[in-house]
């Protein structure tokens, strides 16, 4: 899995290409982590190049998710691919989530600020 | 057809593992999404036996897939610490805690999930999906 960070404004982008599973979730869960640590106030996870997740992948959202949440930070993950919503559905955590179809609907919900 | 893998428990054979199931399937007439989903379902429980079974230690893992028209057969064989994933409780969802959802998956994805506790040093899991009928 390749992961190229970025920012538009003050939001932090991730976007992740490739297979997200229990041999490349820790890389994801590191990075995500950098950013709940400093209390990056706007997260954005990019997923249109994931073409595989499995529950490791789903549980470092979760917890990038809650962490986010305590600070009062926001995380939108955006371009979900079918097969990748299809495993958010099975987990019926596509309602908890903030999920857009696109990169751009993601930064216009977040607002980027210079 | 059947394949039989030997595979070293480590996160790194999921993926070369998946592309073989993938093509297995593909051959065999599975629709993508449901491919997939057998995919994500051996994949969990491939993942249990890594970080449950064997706990990150070394350790040999067989998978044998049997495909017939009318199903799919995985069977996942191990000797780590005895486990018996058949009788894990179901999660409640939407689970708002990172975690537990590897088996919720198999169970909903595959039709039976099987535990064979005869032999006292394997751990033996069958996995068995049938095709939709049209």
């Amino acid at each position: 899995m390749k992961i190229q960070s970025t920012n538009q404004g003050d939001i932090n982008i991730l976007e992740l290409s490739g297979e997200l599973d229990y041999h490349s979730s820790p890389e994801l869960r590191e990075k995500l982590t950098e950013l709940t640590l400093k209390q990056a106030p706007k997260i954005l996870v990019n997923l249109g190049g994931v073409d595989y997740m499995d529950s490791s992948g789903i549980a470092t959202f979760v917890e990038a998710f809650q962490k986010a949440k305590r600070y009062q930070g926001r995380l939108i993950l955006a371009a979900l691919t079918p097969t990748v919503r299809g495993v958010f559905e099975i987990a019926k955590l596509d309602s908890i989530f903030e999920i857009t179809s696109t990169v751009a609907d993601a930064v216009k919900s977040l607002g980027a600020k210079a | 057809m059947e394949k039989r893998f030997e595979l070293n428990a480590s996160s790194e054979v999921l993926s070369p593992l998946r592309k073989e199931l993938r093509q297995m399937l593909s051959q065999t007439g599975w629709e993508k999404k449901t491919t997939e989903e057998i995919l994500l379902a051996a994949d969990e429980a491939l993942t249990n036996i890594i970080r449950h079974a064997y706990q990150g230690k070394p350790g040999k893992i067989a998978v044998s897939v049997i495909t017939a028209d009318d199903k799919i057969e995985i069977v996942l064989e191990d000797r780590g610490i005895k486990f018996d994933p058949t009788q894990v409780p179901s999660p409640e969802l939407p689970r708002h805690k990172p975690g537990g959802l590897g088996i919720h998956f198999i169970r909903t994805i595959m039709d039976q999930m099987i535990y064979d506790d005869q032999d006292p040093e394997v751990n033996r899991l069958r996995l068995i999906k049938h095709k939709a009928k049209i």
